[in-house]
């Protein structure tokens, strides 16, 4: 979770010109409320329950971010947010679970070590350059390249989207169960996005994400599948 | 966006896709998409044309009667540099608009409590 961070980065460039806005991907805006109102942060932090942004912007998993100029131009477009991450390396399973339990869990940590770690410091001062010297840093994109970047979105990506917002909308209107065939869709025609999938399974198997009976996928068999390097597309900086 | 009917206003697909009826068809930003005859009856515009015609899937739920018309299929997600109009709420459902923050530089960071 990256939100002390975002704080801090607020603190140090807030006074150089960068505001920072935060947005939780929670269907539930419950989920999300402990850690915001836990943050202290002054900036804007927002909640995108009826997932719109990963349709608006195409994001596949968190964190993720973009960077905006003064004139409300997308000089990053959506990468993955390279800050300092909880350390999950130093996480053991809890003792005294059940034995099919505890392999899980252990198998699930297994992976996550081996999720790539990104250059923060990297990420870190090429974000402070491109507030200090804007138009002109080497890492604020023009135009073309902003669109070049952006994520590519074929005819099976749109009706992912398509089904992820008929998804969110039912299991709002409180038909839960009737969500879920169109989460199903959403994952099978984009497997690739993440956060279609991590949240349709925290919403049936909070924390462990599965395995469950209402979803063909679970975060263990997906990322040995896809491969725990391929979990976030490496920031091109 | 959810429809709980095919026939749709123009200015409620302005106002949730951007695209707008001119004289010329659909535009938005610098493209322009010809309608066919039948998309429009009593000035109302048939989903399944325009759909058909800009590229954008439409869901259907059965069991609801609802659909979904999702993002125009392309090359790209950003057909331009401009960020889209975004307004979302904070956790006490105030709402907040992005364009607010136009003269300053924001980096905006998506997470989940997941």
């Amino acid at each position: 979770m990256a939100l002390p961070v975002w704080r801090q980065l607020r603190t140090e460039l807030h006074p150089e010109g960068l505001e920072i806005v935060t947005v939780a991907l929670d269907l539930e805006v419950d989920a999300a409320r402990s850690w915001i109102e836990r943050s202290s942060a002054e900036h804007p932090q927002l909640v995108d329950t009826a997932h719109k942004l990963d349709e608006m912007l195409g994001i596949l998993n968190v964190p993720t971010a973009l960077w905006v100029d003064e004139d409300g131009m997308i000089v990053r477009p959506p990468h993955t947010a390279a800050v300092e991450r909880y350390d999950f390396s130093k996480l053991k399973a809890p003792e005294g679970l059940p034995d099919d339990l505890e392999a899980h869990i252990r198998d699930m940590l297994e992976q996550v070590k081996r999720i790539p770690r990104f250059d923060a410091d990297h990420y870190v001062a090429a974000l402070r350059d491109w507030v200090g010297h804007g138009a002109s840093s080497r890492y604020a994109l023009a135009p073309e390249d902003v669109l070049r970047r952006s994520a590519p979105r074929s005819r099976a990506v749109a009706e992912a989207a398509a089904e992820f917002d008929l998804g969110q909308h039912l299991h709002h209107a409180g038909y839960v169960e009737d969500a879920r065939t169109h989460f199903r869709a959403a994952h099978r025609l984009q497997p690739e996005n993440w956060t279609y999938k991590r949240n349709a399974w925290e919403l049936v198997s909070p924390g462990l994400q599965g395995p469950t009976a209402f979803y063909d996928g679970d975060w263990l068999a997906d990322i040995k599948a896809a491969g725990p390097e391929n979990y976030y597309a490496a920031p091109d900086f | 966006m959810i429809l709980t009917q095919l026939d749709l206003a123009p200015d409620e697909l302005r106002r949730h896709t951007g695209w707008e009826l001119k004289p010329e068809g659909l535009c938005k930003d610098e493209r322009c998409v010809l309608l066919p005859s039948d998309a429009r009856t009593d000035g109302r515009l048939d989903m399944t044309v325009v759909a058909d015609c800009l590229g954008m899937p439409l869901v259907h739920d059965e069991r609801h009667e609802i659909w979904s018309l999702g993002p125009e299929c392309g090359d790209h997600v950003l057909t331009s540099a401009e960020l889209p109009a975004i307004v979302l709420e904070d956790v006490d459902g105030r709402p907040f608009d992005l364009a607010s923050l136009r003269g300053e530089k924001v980096l905006n960071a998506a997470w989940a409590s997941w």
